[in-house]
């Protein structure tokens, strides 16, 4: 099976190892040899140009290279020809100025109405050509985004739902799995909500509330290949962007609106989008990844996001680390465990004593903020929105978006600290925790990203976390796997 | 003979009413023949307002340029720190905003200003002291959106400043307010001026001046003050509304009330996309004016010139929402927007094919004013062929806020707008100071701007289309965009010195003329075609002697050019025989006045009462009240002053409270 | 210059320039001294210029106005239930038939008194009737008239701008703050938008008024009134809208 997915992935631009990781950790330790394949994938996968749109490798991104590109061809061909024209009329027709002589007039021509019309209604011409095709192509795209049109219901196979969270400065995503829904009954009626907030109890965007049933992560989205996936696109705060350009078109996320978009990848592999509205300070932040894995790789991918996280063993360095993490974390992070509700982090958090200066109250914007859900955090390849591995050892980027003005004495503290390979972490071999840029996260996230906690947009700094905190942390978030 | 202008009054505010005679109140005495600073700070004399308005849109189009090279230098390589991402967020932003507003907009109003009444032979605007006014309030705006930088920092939602983004919740800094407030004044003037221009224009030109015979550059300003004049009160209802929301707890973009934030984007684009054009008109109608003197034959196909910019003067206002492909308006408004959006280009191809025809069969003298002209016609058409793909909507999905739109914009802005205004500045320099700018450095000018124009945008366009996104502080190593990002920083240095050099070149021109005695240039150093070139250089105080009589389009040109016996079109006479010899005596002008700067003024106090405490707002308010009250008894002229025969009518004291 | 001869292919044109030139040369070559200055559209510049201002008007109330509509649709039901409620798109239709399900069955319980805004509509647009009274007294020369009907028209606009502010008074204790909705606050800007342009005409005629006592305000100065009057018509024909957009249609 790995091998079979390994031929489908050499296809250019891919890489490989993320989707390695994303299957190994979920199958936890079943996949020893997946080491050797991993240097061989990242050996055949560096396409220099991940986002480039003249490279679909989805139906969507495909029927959209095919109508620009004979528009591109038309388009060339005109400025070519006006272009040219200009620079050979322009040599062509020039005097010399020592040679002007006032008497000597060019014909003078005031113009020609038939030719007028002509060049008037050749390009109209053209025109209604390229809108025949262009809105041909608006419809066809559209039925696609069209709830539940031209694919499977829910519940069949071959349909997946996913909600799209955007916010400052990450994505979350949301799988329905139960069919029932994005969406908590929140008005008691025995149905859940799918297209229409009921805010009956709550300010939107407070309460997006998790069905119970359903499966949060972050930053990372994990799909099927050759399969359509039903997107509902929305943002929690500001207008956010999402765009695969592989796979399909952007779609914003615009706070209080549900869209509908699509994704579909041909073949497994990773790929990458950047959030494409502007949408504050860390905006070049924003990432995402999308992983497309076989069928069967993904039902038990989601299979494993479908269960509870581990508790650590008692007395053991992950267990301290989930003291820690409840005491200081779990204010904004959930990591969902067998008896709690999975969305029990998402009210509540972060309201007491945040007021502007004019005095409104940041409760309920600002509430919604919750963190990514971490509860399956060792199964993704990214983190912080999408800007560092998790793992080190096979990308190229490792720690590649740093801010550039990092504290150097800060880096001093925290470079010298082992990059070891993670002990916990027997099944991927050369494949090592992100040890040290997790640490520099969990310490000073402000430093290695832009956010302003002050204000409430993003993750604030711990400087009280001692070292030993900060293994500890690391330790237990390792088992989350 | 007498005078043509009206007095000047203010009905473009409301809330006037007027007075017969009464004897003005020493206070309120015009100034008289000030020289100096006190001379450019009351004139209302319509050539001095547009040399302020483009020496002010030089100086930001400077203040613009180095935030723009700041981004450059932070995106020259992946990763790079040079500027934080806030840092990054505030320079993008006022680079956009400085450039639009305070650069391409008053440019447009410069000539505007200097050449209607000039090229429809009147002797000033139509209300002179409104004139003024419209410049000083612009730059009140200008400059007070720009004091953002020392009061808390710039504005950092982009141009755009698409809600919920802009609202106090997420932006709690006063960047937004100063963008808010700064524009809002800055469109007074704009406003103002629009309602001055287009009753310049209907109203006061010379016997004869038929609407056919209107000059090319008067039309598109026209097509260009209207569209202001529609589209700046959308703006304000959009900054309004946002003023509300952040300083008054209003609910319009407040999501959690249930507003949609859409509003923001359409009232923000209906405004947006007529900007455009309006940005764009002016500089066609110089290069129609260019072309036809330098290819020494008259524009091809008038009618269609003049008929294609009123198009697309329309259609501007029916394409907004192409800026919103992907902002989830429903696939029927996008398939409207996306055809509507394909159409406006048959218009402006038009434009272009009838330059070239005026090229076709011409004898051409390639001298900088006409080598920018083509310019603007080649690389406007290249920023045109890419606006057609933005059309094909479902690939505008993946091509919206790239830098594939990046490269667009500014193919039209740049390459389009500011290479026409160049040309425009090369052309008429030598009209309104009197010697010709430096060839010589003009071509070098020319053909550095162009290298570095192309070598910086021209990049943008591939790395767009390999998925760079817009508003981007920082690229990473691993994204395929060193290369290109690396060459357009480059591009960026070198348009940077060539864009500045015209400076070098007024200041080594300037010096040369001095050298050599301050030679007189002539009325019409370029033997060009409208009634600018008719009178004396630089323009004389009054404009004109007499008015000019018009019978004909080119009217000046024939009267140097006529066909002898034989049917053949030969001079007749030179441009310095035919011109009028510049003796103002008789000719009454609108005596300068303080009040217009002194109303400008107040706008400014009160925006920085609005955003720090609207107690600040009291000195603002008071000084407004002065100010329409000293302006409201003005005497329309000094009542002292020696009028020309045709001035002993009734002397109005016009205007009231507005 | 009037030796000059057309050339081109203008024929027609030239023609009819000839003969423009032909009636200006009928008149004293100082045409100037007339009472009202040449122009090329034959209405004076003020004129001109009120019309464009008022045709900018048009889009800033247009705006405004769009804004409330636009809004509209996402408060409906805050209007007859007190009962924020946000929903998806405006055009989606399935969204649009659920609200009106919801306005159906809440107890509809009206914030408008619709009885006492169309009294106080009905006033403001007597106010134009009183206003073109007023412009054809002056240009009549009657100026015991001209006070008059000034006087009327302030007073009337005034009675108006009295009950918008008992209106507002009242939704405002009834709890509609401008800050606690978005009803509110759309509801009260483009009232009080529209509010302080009535304001700004009745200072306006104040001063008509005032001028007129002081035997400023003559026939000579009629243009001042008709152009005050524009805009004084303006005004009210933008309230009848809103009057219809706000209140009348649910």
């Amino acid at each position: 099976m790995s091998e079979s997915s390994c031929h489908a992935s050499c296809v250019p631009g891919d890489h490989g190892d993320s989707m390695e990781i994303v299957k190994s950790r979920t199958k936890s330790r079943a996949l020893a040899g997946a080491v050797g394949l991993s240097l061989l994938l990242a050996a055949c996968a560096d396409d220099e140009k991940p986002l480039n749109t003249f490279n679909p490798e989805g139906p969507a991104a495909q029927s959209i290279d095919n109508l620009i590109g004979p528009i591109f061809w038309i388009a060339a061909v005109i400025g070519v020809l006006v272009v040219g024209g200009g620079i050979g009329l322009a040599i062509k027709n020039r005097v010399h100025p020592d040679d002007y002589d006032p008497d000597d007039l060019p014909p003078q021509i005031h113009g020609n109405p038939k030719l007028e019309w002509g060049w008037t209604a050749a390009p109209a011409v053209l025109l209604i050509f390229i809108s025949v095709f262009t809105v041909f192509s608006i419809w066809d795209l559209e039925e696609k985004n069209t709830p539940g049109g031209g694919v499977a219901a829910c519940g069949d196979t071959g349909d997946l739902d996913v909600l799209v969270i955007g916010q400052q400065w990450w994505w979350e995503y949301r799988y329905d799995i139960d069919c029932d829904g994005f969406f908590e009954d929140l008005d008691g009626d025995g149905v859940n909500n799918t297209d229409v907030w009921d805010a009956d109890d709550a300010e939107w965007p407070l309460e997006i509330a998790l069905d119970d049933d359903d499966v949060s992560v972050a930053n990372e989205m994990v799909i099927p290949a050759g399969q359509q996936i039903d997107l509902t696109i929305t943002s929690r705060d500001v207008i956010h962007s999402f765009w695969i350009p592989r796979l399909n078109g952007k779609r914003d996320a615009v706070p209080g609106r549900l869209h509908t978009w699509n994704l579909e990848a041909d073949f497994p592999g990773e790929y990458t989008g950047w959030c494409t509205e502007f949408c504050g300070l860390s905006h070049a932040r924003m990432r995402m990844n999308v992983i497309a894995l076989t069928d069967s790789e993904f039902d038990e991918w989601l299979a494993n996001q479908s269960t509870p996280a581990d508790i650590p063993p008692e007395g053991s360095e992950a267990a301290a680390g989930r003291e820690t993490f409840q005491q200081q974390c779990a204010s904004c992070h959930i990591i969902w465990e067998d008896g709690l509700g999975k969305d029990a982090i998402y009210t509540g958090a972060r309201n007491e004593g945040d007021a502007d200066r004019q005095g409104r109250d940041f409760e309920a914007a600002l509430a919604a903020k919750a963190a990514p859900n971490l509860t399956h955090f060792a199964t993704r390849t990214v983190m912080a929105g999408a800007i560092y591995s998790t793992y080190v050892g096979l990308d190229a980027n490792d720690n590649d978006l740093n801010k550039g003005q990092e504290n150097e004495t800060y880096l001093a503290q925290y470079n010298d600290l082992p990059e070891a390979i993670d002990e916990s972490d027997d099944s991927l071999g050369v494949l090592r925790w992100n040890r040290a840029q997790l640490r520099r996260w969990i310490r000073n996230a402000p430093d290695q990203k832009d956010m302003a906690p002050d204000d409430l947009l993003g993750m604030p700094a711990f400087p009280g976390l001692t070292d030993e905190d900060l293994d500890n942390l690391i330790a237990y978030i390792a088992t989350l796997d | 003979m007498a005078i043509i202008e009206q007095e000047p009054s203010i009905a473009a505010l409301p809330s006037g009413a007027a007075r017969t005679a009464a004897k003005p109140l020493g206070a309120f005495s015009r100034p008289r023949n000030p020289v100096g600073l006190k001379n450019w700070l009351t004139t209302v004399d319509h050539k001095k307002i547009g040399i302020m308005y483009g020496t002010a849109s030089l100086f930001f189009l400077l203040w613009g340029g180095i935030p723009a090279l700041l981004l450059r230098l932070q995106l020259a390589r992946p990763n790079q720190g040079l500027l934080s991402g806030a840092a990054y967020n505030q320079i993008f932003t006022m680079h956009g905003t400085v450039m639009i507003f305070l650069v391409v907009m008053p440019m447009g109003a410069a000539f505007a200003n200097y050449l209607l009444p000039l090229q429809v032979g009147a002797r000033d605007v139509a209300f002179p002291r409104i004139n003024a006014f419209s410049f000083w309030v612009f730059l009140a705006g200008g400059i007070m959106l720009n004091t953002s930088w020392f009061l808390g920092g710039g504005a950092n939602g982009g141009w755009f400043n698409y809600a919920p983004n802009n609202g106090i919740t997420y932006n709690p800094g006063v960047g937004i307010d100063f963008w808010n407030v700064g524009l809002l004044i800055a469109g007074i003037g704009s406003l103002t001026g629009a309602v001055n221009l287009i009753t310049t224009v209907l109203n006061m030109r010379a016997p004869g001046m038929s609407w056919m015979r209107m000059p090319i550059f008067t039309w598109m300003t026209l097509v260009t003050q209207f569209l202001l004049l529609f589209a700046i009160p959308v703006l304000t209802v959009a900054q309004l509304l946002l003023l509300f929301d952040r300083r008054f707890d209003g609910n319009f973009f407040n999501v959690d009330q249930g507003s949609d934030p859409l509003l923001w984007q359409h009232l923000f684009w209906i405004f947006g996309h007529p900007e455009v054009y309006l940005m764009i008109l002016p500089a066609f109608g110089i290069v129609s004016e260019v072309i036809p003197v330098f290819a020494r034959k008259p524009i091809f196909g008038y009618p269609f010139m003049v008929f294609s910019g009123i198009a697309i003067g329309f259609m501007g206002w029916g394409v907004w929402a192409h800026h919103m492909f992907v902002s989830g308006i429903g696939p029927l408004s996008v398939t409207a927007f996306a055809v509507a959006t394909m159409f406006i280009a048959v218009p402006t191809g038009v434009k272009v094919l009838n330059w070239l025809a005026t090229l076709w069969g011409g004898k051409l003298i390639l001298n900088t004013a006409m080598l920018f002209s083509i310019g603007l016609v080649t690389q406007f058409t290249l920023g045109g062929l890419s606006g057609v793909s933005h059309a094909v909507a479902s690939a505008d999905t993946q091509q919206t806020d790239t830098y594939y739109i990046v490269a667009h914009f500014h193919y039209v802005l740049f390459g389009g707008a500011l290479f026409g205004f160049y040309s425009g500045l090369y052309f008429w320099f030598p009209k309104a100071f009197g010697y010709k700018l430096n060839e010589k450095i003009g071509k070098w000018n020319f053909w550095s701007m162009v290298v570095g124009f192309n070598l910086t945008f021209g990049p943008m366009h591939i790395l767009g289309l390999q998925g760079m996104p817009r508003r981007m502080q920082t690229y990473d190593a691993s994204q395929g965009f060193n290369t290109w990002n690396m060459v357009a920083t480059i591009g960026s240095f070198i348009l940077g010195v060539a864009t500045l050099s015209i400076l070098y070149n007024a200041l080594v021109s300037y010096r040369a003329w001095r050298r050599a005695g301050r030679p007189d240039v002539g009325p019409d150093p370029w033997d060009a075609r409208s009634l600018e070139w008719s009178i004396q250089s630089p323009t004389p105080e009054h404009n004109f002697d007499v008015s000019p009589t018009v019978t004909d389009l080119d009217d000046f040109w024939h009267h140097k050019y006529q066909e002898d016996d034989n049917g053949v079109l030969r001079r007749i006479a030179t441009g310095k025989e035919v011109a009028q010899p510049g003796n103002g005596e008789g000719v009454h002008l609108p005596a300068p006045s303080y009040w217009p700067l002194v109303l400008a003024l107040s706008f400014p106090l009160i925006g920085y009462g609005l955003i720090f405490s609207l107690w600040l707002c009291i000195p603002g308010v008071v000084l407004l009240i002065t100010a329409l009250y000293g302006w409201s008894l003005e005497p329309a002229d000094d009542l002292d002053d020696d009028h020309g025969h045709g001035d002993h009518h009734e002397r109005e004291l016009v205007g009231a409270n507005g | 210059m009037a030796e000059t001869t057309a050339t081109e292919d203008l024929d027609h044109e030239g023609a009819a320039a000839a003969e423009f030139a032909d009636q200006l040369n009928d008149t004293p070559s100082d045409f100037v001294h007339h009472e009202e200055h040449y122009t090329s559209l034959g209405l004076s510049n003020m004129k001109l210029a009120m019309w464009l201002f008022l045709g900018s008007e048009v889009l800033l109330f247009g705006a405004l106005i769009s804004t409330y509509l636009l809004s509209k649709t996402r408060f409906i039901t805050e209007l007859v239930a007190g009962n924020p409620y946000v929903i998806e798109g405006i055009s989606n239709g399935e969204n649009g038939a659920l609200v009106n399900e919801m306005i159906a069955e809440a107890s509809v319980e009206p914030l408008f008194d619709i009885p006492f805004t169309s009294l106080s509509s009905f006033i403001l647009l007597m106010s134009s009737l009183s206003m073109v009274l007023a412009h054809k007294s002056v240009t009549e020369g009657n100026y015991k008239n001209l006070r008059i009907w000034l006087s009327t028209t302030m007073l009337l606009g005034a009675t108006f701008m009295a009950g918008q502010v008992y209106e507002f008074t009242t939704f405002y204790r009834e709890g509609l703050t401008y800050d606690g909705s978005l009803l509110g606050t759309a509801f009260y800007t483009l009232t009080g938008f529209h509010g302080a342009h009535v304001t700004g005409g009745l200072i306006m005629l104040g001063s008509l008024i005032y001028l007129s006592f002081k035997n400023k305000m003559q026939m000579d100065r009629a243009e001042t009134v008709e152009l005050v009057g524009l805009y004084w018509h303006f005004v009210d024909i933008v309230w009848v809208l809103i009057f219809t957009i706000v209140y009348l249609i649910p």
